[in-house]
C-alpha cells in the first residue's frame, strides 16, 4: 500500500466516524430535549425558540408528578404487570419451544405451523376480541386483564425452538444414557445451556410489556389501576396540559427501562438482534 | 461385567437396511472391537446395544436379561461418545455425578465413586473445572470417568480416540488397554482404525455393508482373513492381490502368476482361476534367483523396515517388505521369494482359502 492510499482510507474512516456521531446526536437529541424541558419552568418551555440549557433549573414538575398524581400506584401496576407478562410469556414460550424442538408427538408439525401463522397476525387486529373477552370475564381494570392478552408472543417461541434445535443431539443422548428424565433434560441441560438467550428474551419481553400502551390504555379506565405509560397521559389538571409536567412524568416512566438497558446493555442488544432476525 | 448377545438383530432407516440380521456373542470381560469402513454400520450397531437406536427385529440380551425394549439408562451400559458430549455448564465432578444423581444414589456413595474414578484416571486436580477449561485429552478422560462411575455391565466406545492428535492417541490407547485389564469389564469399541483394533481387541468383529465379514482374534483376522474384503482391510501396508491360476491337485499343486512364474503350494480347493493374496512380509527379496523377479519402482525407507513397490515382468504390481538396512534402490531388478505357507486364494465370491 502506498502512503496516499493509507491517507485516503484514514480520511474515509474519519468521515465515517463524523457521520455516525452526527446521526447519533440526531437520535439522542429528542431525549435530551425532553429531559431538559422537564427541568424548565413551564413559561420557558413554551418559548418559541430553541434553548439548549434552561435559564432556571427547576424540579417542581417532578415534585408535582411524584406528589400530586398516583404515579406510585402506576409504578406498582407497571411492575406487577410487566413482571407477570415476562415470567408467563418466557416460561410458556420456553416449554412450547422445547416441546416443538425436542419432543415427538402427534400434531407437532401442525402446532408449529399454527405458531408461525399466528406470528403473521398483528395483535392490534385482535384487540377488539381481547376487549370483549376481558369484559365478559370481568377482567377489565385488573392486573390479570392487562396481562393475559399480552402473553401472545410467537416470536419468542420461535427463538426458543431455534436455540433448542441448535443444541447437539449428543447431549440428549448422553442424558438418556445418564438416566435423565425429560424434566431433567430440560431443567438440568437445555435450560442451563441456554441461559444467555433466556435472560435476553426476558429483558426484551419486560421492555415490551413496560412500554405497552394501546392495550393497557383500553383495558383500564380507573386511574388507580393504570400502568405508568397510560398514567402519564393523565397528568393534567383543570387548567389544561402542562408540557413540562407531562415530560417529567414521561422521564419517570422511562427511567426503569433506561436502567435495565444500562445494566444489561450487551444482553439487550443481543436480544434485539435475535428477535429482529426473525421479525425481519 | 456381563455377557452380551445379539440374535439376528436388524435395523432400517427409512426403508434402507443398515444392519441385516447380525448375531454375535460377547463374553463377560471381553474387549470386542467393531472394525469396518465408514458407513458399514458400526456406530449403528453400537447405538442399538446402547438403546440410542431402536432395534427393528431380533433380540438383545445383556447379562441374561432381554434388553431391546429397555430405556438406554436401564441397560446398565455406559457410553463414551466420539466428541465426548460433556455437559458444558457442569464441572467435571458434576458431569460424572449427573447419571448417579438421576438414579437417586446417596451423596456419600456418589462422592466416593467420583473420587475413585478420578484417582484411576489421574484427574483429581481437575474435578472442579469445566469442560471448556480442559485439553482434548483431559476431556476424553472425563468422558471415560463418566462411564466408570456407573460401574456398568459394559462400556461402549464410539471412536473415542479420533479427536486426539497422533501421539496422544497412541498413549490413550495403551491407557485404555490398561484400564480394561484393571477393570476386567466388557468393552465394545468401534473404530475404523485397524491398528486400534489389532492392539486393543480380544476379538475383532469386521463389518462391511451391514453384515459381519468375520469374527476372530486379531491374529486370526490377520493371518486367516475369511474374505477378500477382510484381507484387504486389515493390515498396513495392505495385502497384495494378484491374478493367478491354480493347477494340479494333491501334492502336485501350483499357482501360475501373470508373468508365468509358478509357486508350489498345498491347498484344498479345485483348480481354476483365483485371486492370490499375499502380505508384503511374505514376499522376500532374495540374493539368489528365486520364484520370480521384479523391478523396484519405489523404495520407501521406514527405518525399521523398507517397503519396496515392484513391477513384475508383465506389469503386475506387488509390494515386498525388506529389512531396514535393505540396499535395494529404485530401478533395481530383484529376485523374489514367497512364503508359501502365507498364501491365500480368493474365489469369485471373495471367500478365502488358506494355503497349508
Ligand atoms: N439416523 C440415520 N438416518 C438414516 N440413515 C442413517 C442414520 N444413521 C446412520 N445411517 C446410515 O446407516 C449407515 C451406517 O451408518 P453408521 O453411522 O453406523 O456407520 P459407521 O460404520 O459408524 O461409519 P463411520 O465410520 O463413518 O462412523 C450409513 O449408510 C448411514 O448413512
Ligand atoms: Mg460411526
Amino acid at each position: 500500500m502506498t502512503p496516499t492510499t493509507i491517507r485516503r482510507i484514514n480520511w474515509m474512516g474519519g468521515a465515517f466516524t463524523i457521520l455516525t456521531v452526527l446521526i447519533a446526536v440526531l437520535w439522542a437529541f429528542p431525549i435530551y430535549w425532553g429531559i431538559i424541558s422537564s427541568l424548565k419552568p413551564e413559561n420557558e418551555v413554551v418559548r418559541p425558540y430553541i434553548e439548549l440549557w434552561p435559564d432556571t433549573l427547576t424540579f417542581e414538575h417532578y415534585w408535582f408528578a411524584l406528589t400530586q398524581t398516583q404515579i406510585g400506584k402506576w409504578y406498582i401496576n407497571s411492575i406487577a404487570t410487566s413482571v407477570g407478562v415476562t415470567v408467563l410469556t418466557v416460561s410458556t414460550s420456553l416449554f412450547a419451544g422445547y416441546a416443538i424442538s425436542q419432543l415427538r408427538f402427534p400434531g407437532r408439525r401442525v402446532l408449529w405451523w399454527l405458531i408461525l401463522a399466528s406470528f403473521m397476525v398483528p395483535t392490534q387486529v385482535l384487540i377488539i376480541n381481547h376487549f370483549v373477552l376481558m369484559a365478559n370475564m370481568s377482567l377489565l381494570n385488573s392486573w390479570a386483564g392487562i396481562i393475559l392478552p399480552q402473553l401472545i408472543h410467537p416470536v419468542i417461541v420461535i427463538v426458543f425452538k431455534q436455540f433448542f434445535d441448535q443444541v447437539p443431539k449428543d447431549f440428549r443422548e448422553a442424558a438418556a444414557m445418564d438416566n435423565a428424565s425429560e424434566w431433567a433434560v430440560l431443567f438440568k441441560i437445555y435450560i442451563p445451556m441456554n441461559w444467555g438467550v433466556i435472560t435476553a428474551l426476558s429483558i426484551v419481553t419486560f421492555i415490551w410489556a413496560w412500554n405497552a400502551f394501546l392495550w393497557p390504555f383500553l383495558a383500564v379506565t380507573k386511574t388507580e389501576m393504570m400502568t405508568i405509560t397510560v398514567g402519564i397521559t393523565q397528568v393534567f389538571d383543570a387548567f389544561g396540559v402542562y408540557y413540562a409536567r407531562q415530560l417529567s412524568a414521561a422521564v419517570l416512566a422511562g427511567f426503569p427501562v433506561a436502567l435495565v438497558y444500562l445494566v444489561f446493555q450487551r444482553r439487550v442488544t443481543q436480544a434485539i438482534t435475535l428477535s429482529a432476525g426473525i421479525k425481519g | 461385567m456381563a455377557d452380551i448377545s445379539l440374535d439376528t438383530v436388524s435395523k432400517s432407516f427409512g426403508g434402507i437396511k443398515v444392519i441385516d440380521g447380525i448375531s454375535l456373542e460377547m463374553k463377560s470381560g471381553e474387549f470386542v472391537v467393531f472394525l469396518g469402513p465408514s458407513g458399514s454400520g458400526k456406530s449403528t450397531l453400537l447405538r442399538m446395544i446402547a438403546g440410542l437406536e431402536t432395534i427393528d427385529g431380533g433380540a438383545l440380551t445383556i447379562d441374561g436379561k432381554r434388553s431391546e425394549h429397555l430405556a438406554p439408562g436401564q441397560r446398565e451400559v455406559a457410553m463414551v461418545f466420539q466428541n465426548y458430549a460433556l455437559y458444558p455448564h457442569m464441572t467435571v465432578r458434576g458431569n460424572m455425578a449427573f447419571g448417579l444423581k438421576n438414579i437417586g444414589m446417596d451423596k456419600s456413595e456418589i462422592d466416593k465413586r467420583v473420587e475413585d474414578a478420578a484417582r484411576i484416571l489421574e484427574m483429581d486436580a481437575l474435578l472442579d473445572r469445566r469442560p471448556a477449561q480442559l485439553s482434548g485429552g483431559q476431556r476424553q478422560r472425563v468422558a471415560i470417568g463418566r462411564a466408570i462411575v456407573k460401574e456398568p455391565a459394559a462400556f461402549l466406545f464410539d471412536e473415542p480416540l479420533s479427536n486426539l492428535d497422533a501421539a496422544l492417541r497412541v498413549r490413550t490407547r495403551v491407557e485404555l488397554a490398561e484400564l480394561h485389564q484393571r477393570m476386567q469389564s466388557t468393552m465394545i469399541y468401534v473404530t475404523h482404525d485397524q491398528t486400534e483394533a489389532m492392539t486393543l481387541a480380544d476379538r475383532i468383529v469386521v463389518l462391511n455393508n451391514c453384515r459381519i465379514e468375520q469374527v476372530g482374534t486379531p491374529m486370526d483376522v490377520y493371518l486367516y482373513p475369511a474374505t477378500r474384503f477382510v484381507a484387504g482391510f486389515v493390515g498396513s501396508p495392505g495385502m497384495n492381490f494378484l491374478n493367478a491360476e491354480l493347477k494340479g491337485s494333491g501334492t502336485d499343486q501350483c499357482v501360475t502368476l501373470g508373468d508365468g512364474s509358478r509357486i508350489a503350494l498345498e491347498i484344498d480347493v479345485p483348480a481354476g482361476p483365483y485371486d492370490l493374496g499375499i502380505r508384503p512380509e511374505a514376499v522376500r527379496v532374495s540374493a539368489a534367483p528365486a520364484a520370480t523377479t521384479g523391478k523396484a519402482a519405489v523404495v520407501e525407507r521406514l527405518g525399521d523396515r523398507t517397503l519396496i513397490h515392484l513391477h513384475l515382468e508383465d506389469g503386475t504390481e506387488l509390494t515386498a517388505l525388506d529389512s531396514g538396512r535393505s540396499n535395494v534402490v529404485s530401478g533395481d531388478a530383484v529376485h523374489l521369494e514367497f512364503d508359501t505357507s502365507q498364501l491365500h486364494l480368493f474365489d469369485a465370491e471373495g471367500i478365502a482359502h488358506h494355503a497349508k
